[in-house]
């Protein structure tokens, strides 16, 4: 061992000849991307990633990874991989003329449509299309929208990809509204500090 | 007799759920991937929070405060099992150990669900959905662990080795077994290890660990009756550390 510090363990040897080697993989678990619905009746929000070794492990460690916090009624998880991203439309255009429309055969499946209304916003969930491909995806859920409706981007994820939460299931969040020590604002530290310093000077 | 059968069942069950949460809560920080650093510290958050909800239906029993009874009671008067306390050592214990607990808890709660006390029926309908999250968590891992690699396996094995007869700790019985059945407050431990035991060789099925022969095991029990291992005091030393300092102070 060179050191204690792992970024001095990291630094290549220097000076010794030897034949070009391939970079070697990280030892890293892959992506997953979670989506979230805040609220029965209200779309299902990309929020981020978690890592994970596969797609049922994703999905528990989702879980309090994004929604041990406020309010949740659903979650699911897909492969970033599965995720397939159209090109991006410059705010104010219509990503829609950016597809290829052109219709390959094939066997149809059922393919989820999220949709980005501007740039810094999250990917919502806006509903699902029979397609044969997900290029093909995307260009039918122009349908969905309704005329004029401003999107830059979309993707689409096959259903049969996604880890969704069961009926059964949807009692995690049962007691999640009642967990308010779980966000910082519930200990009103600047109200305590104001009282303490009030008290003793 | 019904009411001092109902305050043994509801002290075992609270120490339990407070000692394992306080022995989870020892891993924040130090988890092996974050996602599970963050999700080990809330379930251990919700035990503690078991263990308030039933340390307040003592006190409306007639028992000292939630926080009179948590903190500052000494090691022989707590009724936790053994299991429960023991140190965290490796991370393939502690979850072998939340497998084990989480199952049994689960089981425990669903049959507390038509229990004549209704107040503690309430609290199982309310906490059911945290522990299906428990041991959805508890089974996933132990799938993923018992099936992964010669190490995962082999690390899983030896820990479940050792938990077992600790685990069996959990079962040991109440001398009012028979007042809680006759009630209807709850049906017995024997009732909840047989569907425990079979719970968990259905999960352990799915992977390939061995399950250790039932009949060889001994259980280790007395944490019940509060003889504890060595384990205990000092960490109830250290949870109530800060509160003995000024036991008037608000928080």
């Amino acid at each position: 061992m060179k050191s204690l510090d792992p970024r001095v363990e990291r630094l290549p040897e220097i000076g010794i000849p030897e034949q070009p080697q391939s970079k070697p993989p990280l030892d890293q678990f892959g992506t997953f991307e979670v989506f979230v619905q805040p609220k029965e009746g209200k779309p299902f929000q990309h929020e981020g990633a978690v890592h994970a070794p596969n797609l049922e492990m994703a999905y528990v460690l989702a879980k309090e990874t994004f929604t041990r916090r406020f309010v949740c009624t659903s979650l699911f998880v897909v492969l970033t991989q599965h995720v397939a991203v159209s090109p991006f439309a410059d705010q104010g255009e219509h990503v829609f003329t950016l597809l290829n429309k052109a219709s390959a055969g094939g066997t149809q499946e059922s393919y989820e449509i999220f949709a980005l209304a501007k740039r810094g916003k999250q990917h919502t969930h806006v509903g699902k299309v029979q397609a044969t491909s997900a290029q093909a995806a995307m260009a039918q859920a122009e349908s969905l929208f309704a005329a004029g409706a401003v999107v830059i981007n979309l993707w689409a994820a096959r259903t049969r990809d996604i880890r969704f939460t069961s009926t059964e299931e949807k009692d995690f969040w049962t007691t999640l509204p009642e967990k308010k020590f779980r966000d910082a604002s519930d200990y009103k530290g600047g109200d305590k500090l104001k009282e303490f310093l009030e008290r003793t000077t | 007799m019904e009411n001092e059968a109902l305050i043994e069942l509801l002290y075992k069950m609270a120490d339990d759920q407070l000692i394992l949460g306080h022995r989870n809560s020892e891993w924040t920080g130090f988890g092996p991937l974050l996602e599970e650093d963050i999700a080990f510290s809330s379930m251990a958050q919700d035990k503690v929070g078991h263990s308030q909800a039933l340390y307040t239906l003592l006190h409306s029993l007639g028992e000292q405060a939630p926080d009179t009874i948590a903190f500052l009671r000494s090691a022989e008067k707590f009724h936790n099992c053994i299991l429960v306390e023991l140190p965290n050592g490796e991370y393939d214990f502690s979850l072998v150990r939340h497998f084990l607990y989480d199952t049994a808890e689960m089981i425990r709660f669903e049959m507390l669900r038509d229990s004549s006390f209704v107040p503690l029926a309430q609290l199982a309908r309310k906490i059911h959905g945290e522990l299906r999250y428990h041991t959805l968590h508890a089974n996933t891992w132990i799938k993923q662990l018992g099936s992964a690699t010669e190490e995962s396996i082999s690390r899983l094995q030896h820990a479940m080795s050792f938990a077992l007869p600790y685990a069996l700790g959990i079962f040991e019985a109440s001398p009012y077994e028979q007042t809680l059945i006759d009630t209807g407050v709850f049906a017995g431990e024997r009732q909840l290890q047989e569907r425990w035991m079979a719970k968990v060789a259905e999960v352990l099925a799915s992977t390939q660990l061995q399950l250790p022969e039932w009949s060889l095991q001994q259980a280790v029990l007395g944490g019940r009756g509060g003889r504890h291992s060595e384990h205990l005091a000092p960490l109830l030393n250290e949870m109530s550390e800060v509160l003995r300092i000024d036991p008037s102070a608000t928080w």
